[in-house]
């Protein structure tokens, strides 16, 4: 058995009420890959984080090279010889390719100048790793800022590698990475194993798990919950930890599709853009479609794609109308509705009262000249009422109002149109269990009106819970289209990670 | 075979943007100053060019040095609104207790003591915006209060005197031609050469651009916010004893109008309000052209309400001029 080189030990880490790591347990060894797999919220990002000094620990311990070790910062982590390659990549935009890889490890000349020269040099060295897989513009005096986004991933890559780590965690390093650069990457990692460093590799993707990593840990619900050695392992087995018992049963949601008959309201052909690859699938008039996936998968965009946010290639006509909404006023005329994810940035105006942000989308149906307050008012006592919106009064600013109540809000302003096809951003992010019920009863009265719903959420197991049917979403694309018996968290969990489960295809067969 | 070095203009003008960003304020800045010296009456009379020099440099420099100051905290992602202030504290100190030269050592310890003030003032300002997070604007704009109140305290009414074997010095020596204020502007633009290309000038700009990539990359990031206004506060203290040689007497809002021109002529000079972005000697150009355009309303003999006009004018256009370029950028 190869040694140990890091430990962590039962860490636990709260975000206010909500517990992120209950028992983050892992043992990093040297001279092996470790992948570190999980679905959304179970943990993975909080545990590395705190391994390298980013976040601190509630409690657990962590063990690094046989000695107990607390670090404050990622400076100290650093020195210690612990580098992550971040998702979310640490560069800073307005600096050139070397200046960032040899950020804050500067070579210094003796009279204590940063040496560019010597810096520029080993950059190019270091850039040859990945060489021919990027254009002439990556070069080492190039700006960060004018780099595609594979190229940052690889500077990113280059200067955690720079650093000679004896740790090196990548998080999720290869999602906007291609085919060869990923090549690239995982002979580089293939040599830092051999050169007996410890590795962990955090990534969506099953197959590259099975393809570089020789051990799995999987985290559930912020628990260390199993540990398997690849070699001896399966797909399944690995998905089967993920989500632990029960997960072969087909669910039977809350909210049944009764639509066989009914017309078809969206159909979206091979929509491309940025973040989406050849996205097709149809909705029919009145259905409540859930879309999951772990984070980060395209999702959002989707939303915003069909809402008219984001350009795209493709075809998406809704309602029977080809449409190209250029801007989300365009989507508005044709009562489609978008509820977002993040309140405060895209939902409301939290200075403003609660009428006021309830009607911003609406004011145009009270009336010209003169704005017909007294009905404007009545028709937001009635939808507060119907949400069962806490509060003081319709005129305190919605600043005042609890996460739950503001979202509803959010909510509200849309229902006040009437809307015929409501796009959801997972809208239950952060949301108390209370405001969830009367989240899903509101949905309730939504489908018996006849909307259409696409509902994208974070969490696995409400969209289990309501939606008869789900689009599974994996590097931008429809990796899964689950209904019926099809409907298993198995199913789901297997897609999200890029995998096809056994049950899966035996049942694709059956159907055939 | 020696390379040689061809001399490419564009290939220069792209690296002067790229690199210092000072690409318009140097447009600005010959402009100007063309324009100034055109409209001179006696420009072409001997001596007149050297004579203008010495008096605007001398005139320039405390504004230019609290400009530098500026630029330095903006590249930092930070702002300060309070250096005006602080230039006002120390020139009513320095009016209030510099009395006779007789004393040299004394008046050595009261310039200390300004300096050390101007320090202070510019760690109270670190702490609060680094260190506890708050918003720059908000806490230097409150401090700038509590400044530019002490100073008022200390001298209610205009008085005080710098003796004048003092402000001769200041105001009449030149060295090689050159008035010392102008020596002093290079010597200052020279030490900032020589930190910007250390491992702080490094830091400072990664702070400016990011400083999340900034902290996880493990650059100190609480300690280099505070030190930028460590260094705006010592500059604006500078400023006071130029300010106190220039006029030789005391103000308690002596460095008021300063705060804003410092922000101008950072931006001006190709700073950016958002950090990251920009240079020292931008700023001093951006200091100049400020200088300049005040010098053109005046020379004209302007209408004092013209003078009101056109600074706000250059204000706007200066501050809101790279978010205009911005939004022509985006829409083409």
């Amino acid at each position: 058995m190869k040694t140990i080189c890091l430990r962590t030990e039962q860490i636990k880490k709260r975000f206010g009420g909500v517990h992120a790591l209950r028992d983050g347990s892992i043992e990093i060894r040297s001279g092996e890959v470790l992948a570190l797999v999980g679905s959304n919220g179970s943990g993975k990002s909080t545990l590395t984080k705190i391994i390298t000094g980013v976040l601190s620990a509630d409690d657990g311990k962590v063990i690094y090279k046989g000695q107990e070790v607390q670090y404050s910062n990622p400076m100290a982590a650093q020195r210690a010889g612990i580098m992550a390659v971040y998702q979310e990549l640490s560069l800073v935009p307005s600096l050139t390719v070397a200046q960032n890889i040899w950020l804050a490890n500067e070579f210094i000349d003796k009279y204590g100048f940063v040496d560019d020269h010597q810096m520029n040099e080993k950059t190019q060295e270091l850039l040859a790793l990945f060489e021919g897989t990027y254009q002439s513009s990556l070069h080492p005096e190039a700006y960060i800022n004018a780099l595609p986004p594979d190229e940052r991933q690889i500077v990113e890559i280059l200067k955690a590698i720079s650093r000679n780590p004896d740790v090196l965690i990548l998080d999720e390093a290869t999602a906007s990475l291609d085919s060869e650069q990923v090549k690239r990457l995982f002979s580089l990692v293939q040599q830092l194993r051999e050169a007996g460093k410890g590795l962990v590799f955090v990534s969506h993707r099953m197959d590259e798990i099975f393809q570089i990593a020789d051990r799995a840990v999987v985290l559930r619900n912020g628990k260390t919950v199993g540990d398997a050695k690849i070699a001896e392992s399966s797909e399944n087995e690995i998905v089967y930890m993920m989500i632990g018992s029960e997960a072969e049963i087909a669910k039977e949601p809350i909210f049944k599709n009764n639509i066989d008959q009914r017309d078809i309201v969206l159909i979206a052909e091979n929509i491309r853009n940025e973040k989406l690859e050849e996205v097709s699938f149809t909705v029919r008039q009145g259905e409540l479609v859930g879309i999951g996936g772990l984070r980060g998968q395209g999702q959002s965009t989707l939303l915003h794609t069909l809402f008219g946010n984001n350009t795209y290639e493709g075809h998406i006509s809704i309602f029977g109308k080809s449409l190209d909404f250029k801007h989300p006023k365009d989507a508005m005329r044709e009562d489609v509705a978008l509820i977002p994810g993040d309140r405060a940035s895209e939902g409301l105006l939290l200075l403003r009262s609660i009428l006021e942000n309830l009607h911003l989308p609406n004011w145009k149906s009270y009336g010209r000249p003169l704005l017909n307050i007294k009905k404007a008012r009545n028709d937001a006592i009635h939808i507060s009422n119907q949400l069962n919106l806490v509060m003081a009064s319709l005129d305190s600013p919605v600043s005042s109002l609890s996460g739950g109540n503001a979202q509803k809000v959010v909510i509200g302003k849309w229902l006040l149109r009437n809307p015929r096809l409501l796009l959801l951003d997972d809208p239950t992010k952060g949301v108390d269990v209370g405001t969830k019920s009367e989240f899903y009863k509101l949905l309730q009265q939504l489908i018996d009106k006849g909307t259409t719903i696409l509902f994208y959420s974070t969490d696995d197991q409400e969209l289990l819970g309501l939606c008869p049917r789900i689009l599974v979403m994996h590097d931008g694309g429809i990796k899964a289209d689950l209904s019926g018996d099809l409907l298993t968290e198995a199913n789901l969990v297997a897609a999200s990670m890029g995998a096809t489960s056994n049950a899966n295809i035996n049942k694709e067969m059956s159907h055939a | 075979m020696r390379k040689v070095k061809k001399f490419n203009l564009s290939s220069w003008w792209k690296r002067i943007n790229v690199k210092y960003s000072i690409g318009l304020s140097l447009i600005l800045l010959v402009l100007s100053t063309l324009i100034y010296l055109v409209i001179q009456p006696a420009i072409l009379r001997p001596g007149t060019l050297s004579r203008l020099m010495t008096s605007n440099f001398r005139t320039w420099l405390p504004v230019i040095l609290v400009t530098i100051g500026q630029a330095i905290v903006l590249l930092g992602g930070g702002l300060d609104l309070s250096n005006g202030s602080i230039v006002s504290v120390g020139n009513v100190i320095l009016a209030l207790t510099v009395i006779t030269p007789e004393e040299p050592w004394k008046n050595l310890l009261i310039v200390l003591a300004v300096i050390a003030f101007g320090a202070f003032a510019g760690l109270i300002n670190g702490f609060f915006t680094a260190y506890l997070g708050l918003q720059p604007v908000i806490i230097t704009f409150a401090t700038s209060f509590v400044f530019s109140g002490l100073a008022l305290l200390l001298l209610p009414t205009p008085g005080g005197a710098i003796p004048r074997e003092y402000t001769d010095v200041y105001r009449n020596t030149d060295l090689l031609g050159l008035p010392i204020s102008l020596i002093l502007i290079a010597i200052f633009v020279l030490i900032w050469a020589f930190i910007r290309k250390r491992r702080y000038g490094r830091f400072l700009y990664a702070v400016g651009g990011s400083p999340s990539s900034a902290y996880t990359t493990g650059v100190p990031v609480t300690w280099m916010k505070i030190s930028t206004y460590i260094i705006s506060g010592l500059l604006a203290s500078f400023a006071a004893i130029a300010y106190s040689l220039l006029t030789g007497s005391g103000f308690s809002g002596s460095g008021e109008d300063m705060t804003l021109a410092s922000v101008t002529g950072a931006v001006l000079g190709g700073v950016s309000m958002s950090g990251g972005a920009g240079s020292v000697i931008g700023s001093v150009f951006g200091g100049i052209i400020l200088g300049n355009i005040r010098n053109i309303i005046s020379t004209l003999r302007l209408d004092s309400w013209w003078r009101t006009l056109v600074n706000a004018l250059v204000i706007v256009v200066a501050l809101a001029g790279p978010g205009l370029v911005n939004l022509i950028r985006r829409n083409k």
